[in-house]
């Protein structure tokens, strides 16, 4: 426990002798700052003194209270902490295993009566602290500017501290491992932003092709019940132009499901990144009471004759389904995606790179 | 029977590409003693401790370290070392690096915050000891890892190389701390290219080459061995041809001009005085008469010498 609790101090130390440390911190003030320095009134949103009338985005839509967190939310999890403030996090610690394995420092820690591994993942952990206290700094400052500016005191927030932690654990578990074997900061950062690169790449292809197999299914079951109306109407009525639809649309179908099928399974196995961000705006809208605000306002879906005479479907390609029923299909689709298979498969990920990061830095001679 | 704090046999490294930077090291060290391991550069003698201290993995190894298994934690908890080229962590102070070493080693907080104040008393940096490492001379860094190689109190110390980059005063104290260790019991386990300092304060010595160990022993024993003990007669007067005697020699640069040097192939002062009657008979007038061992380079050149080709190896483990 002692020689755990030097290295978390010692990594600590590590981080906040170097600039970017301090740089980093500044820039998390600033978006506080910033976010302190908006506001709402019944005209529009305030900056200072200043007022932007917006008849959409006013008290009167919406309040007080639900618009810091809205912009916590947006703003301060969505772009700040899980894009800027990560990457920068990854900036500070890639250079965290490359000083660990470099020579003149490896043997003084390797002649020591503590096991290698445990070497490896105390290092590991103390890497971790340094966006904990990161994320957790951003949340306290947050959570009083909502309180004093908003006056809403809401404690969910600080549920952003744990997963944007957990999200930067997977993106430095790949970091430690290609520090430890190629012992480069530089490749350690270059190579773990390619991989979080490919997984963005990868969360987004299966989002967009899932969202057509959903659209596709909605269309299906919309000519389904078109037909069916038909029928009903008359019950000899011919229905070869939608039959021949539905054919269309069950082909295309097969194909995004084995499309999908594929996407899927890579995504299983790797880390979720964009997902466990989705968590945090799960929770927090459970938390903090969001839904009305993020949830989309009705509107009167245009009818498909409509839609066809404005040469234009709604997203995902469909025409005779209700985009409001296919967005909501899609929300209930991302929505059965249990957190075990979010953070589960994720961890299991993280568990596996750890471990061939504890096998590689325990046979390596030094 | 004391334990020997280091008692190992048949050591072998073999790197992947077939390069054997250890072939059967044997080697045992008696505690309380200073024991340098000599050798030219890639003889393998960083391996062997690295090996000892568990940082390289061997390829075969048998033995003890302070009469445990090698790699034993326990062990290494009794050990202190200093590697050759090693570096403190430039963001930290000369006190918290020592207190971090003691940590690795599970000395409680109190324990280590005193010896790291009286280590670095020791080692001449009580005015730097709440300076960063990164503002430190290569010669006080050098100091600030002894003292965080002695923090948990080690019955056994390795230093690679310790002098390196310390100013002849520094090298000095240095010099007096492994005697002082030496006689506080601890075991030195000493690697170093500085033969002369080797000579100084080492007990038994042994020469690795190539991966070999080809000469091993006390000191004394070894100079013994060598066969070169002699007496030098100098004196002032002709250079004339004298009994027993090797020479003149050549006068060097040093030597006093018109001083005559000449060599008694044996300690023995009675052996000397044929030559002193003979130069006192011409006139001369004897200056001095010195013994002379077989110096450690002297040693040392001879044991790394190919008696082939009369050339030392090149640099570098064997393939």
């Amino acid at each position: 426990m002692t020689a755990f609790r030097a290295i978390l101090v010692d990594t600590y130390r590590e981080l906040s002798s170097k600039r970017l440390f301090w740089l980093s911190m500044g820039l998390s003030a600033l978006v506080v700052l910033a976010f302190a320095m908006i506001g709402i009134n019944e005209k529009g949103m305030s900056i200072l003194a200043w007022t932007i009338e917006l008849p959409l985005l006013n008290t009167l839509t919406l309040e007080t209270g639900e618009f810091y967190k809205l912009a916590f939310y947006t703003l301060g999890v969505r772009v700040w902490l899980a894009w800027l403030a990560c990457l920068l996090a990854l900036v500070s610690s890639a250079g965290l295993f490359p000083e660990l394995v470099a020579s003149g420092t490896v043997e003084t820690l390797l002649a020591r009566p503590v096991p290698r591994w445990r070497l490896y993942l105390s290092k590991f952990a103390g890497g971790l602290l340094f966006t904990m206290l990161q994320v957790g700094v951003f949340c306290g400052a947050s959570f009083i500017v909502i309180g004093v500016r908003g006056g809403a005191w809401e404690p969910g927030i600080f549920l952003a501290v744990p997963m944007v932690t957990v999200l930067y654990s997977y993106l430095f578990s790949a970091c430690a491992l290609i520090g430890t074997l190629t012992r480069s900061a530089i490749a350690a950062l270059l190579l773990t932003v390619l991989f979080w690169g490919f997984l963005f790449t990868l969360n987004s292809s299966e989002s967009v092709v899932n969202g057509f197999r959903i659209g596709k299914e909605q269309e299906i079951a919309a000519i389904d019940r078109l037909i069916d109306r038909r029928r009903q109407k008359d019950a000899n009525v011919d229905v070869t132009d939608l039959s021949g639809e539905r054919e269309q649309a069950d082909g295309a179908l097969q194909s995004l499901r084995t499309a999908h099928r594929i996407l899927f399974a890579a995504k299983t196995a790797l880390p979720k990144t964009d997902e466990t961000v989705a968590l945090v705006q799960r929770w927090m809208v459970d938390a903090a009471n969001l839904d009305s605000v993020s949830d989309d306002e009705p509107e009167q879906a245009p009818s498909v004759l409509e839609k066809r005479r404005r040469g234009r479907g709604t997203s995902f390609g469909v025409v005779r389904a209700r985009e409001r029923d296919v967005v909501a299909a899609i929300d209930a689709d991302q929505r059965a995606r249990g957190v075990m298979w979010i953070l589960g498969t994720s961890l299991a990920f993280e568990a596996v790179v750890l471990a061939i990061g504890c096998r590689v830095f325990t046979r390596r001679d030094f | 029977m004391t334990i020997a704090p280091i008692d190992i046999t048949g050591v072998r490294k073999t790197y992947r590409g077939g390069v054997h930077a250890l072939r059967e090291v044997s080697l045992r060290v008696e505690a309380g003693e200073i024991f340098g391991l000599l050798g030219p550069n890639g003889a393998g003698k960083s391996t062997l401790v690295k090996i000892l201290l568990t940082v390289v993995v061997p390829t075969a190894s048998r033995g003890t370290l302070l009469g445990r298994p090698l790699g034993d934690k326990a062990a290494l908890a009794q050990v202190g070392y200093l590697p050759e080229h090693h570096r403190l962590p430039p963001y930290l102070t000369a006190r918290q690096a020592v207190e971090f070493s003691g940590a690795l080693s599970g000395v409680e907080r109190a324990r280590r915050r005193r010896r790291a104040d009286e280590l670095l008393d020791l080692v001449g940096l009580h005015d730097w000891k709440d300076r960063k490492v990164a503002s430190f001379s290569k010669g006080m860094r050098q100091r600030a890892g002894l003292a965080a190689a002695l923090v948990n109190d080690p019955q056994l110390v390795f230093l690679d190389e310790p002098t390196d980059g310390v100013d002849p005063v520094g090298r000095k104290e240095i010099r007096d701390l492994l005697v002082r260790m030496r006689e506080e019991g601890r075991t030195v386990f000493l690697n170093s290219h500085l033969l002369s300092e080797a000579e100084q304060v080492c007990d038994r010595v042994a020469i690795l080459l190539q991966g070999r160990v080809v000469k091993q022993g006390r000191l004394a024993d070894l100079q013994r061995e060598g066969a070169c003990q002699r007496l030098e007669v100098r004196w002032k007067g002709a250079a004339v041809s004298l009994p027993g005697c090797e020479g003149p020699e050549p006068a060097s640069a040093a030597d006093e001009p018109g001083l005559a040097r000449y060599r008694v192939p044996s300690l023995d002062a009675a052996d000397a005085q044929p030559a002193i009657d003979a130069a006192r008979a011409a006139g001369a007038q004897v200056v001095s008469l010195v013994p002379q061992r077989e110096r450690l380079e002297e040693l040392f050149m001879k044991a790394v010498t190919d008696p082939v080709t009369g050339r030392p190896p090149p640099p570098g483990a064997g393939a």
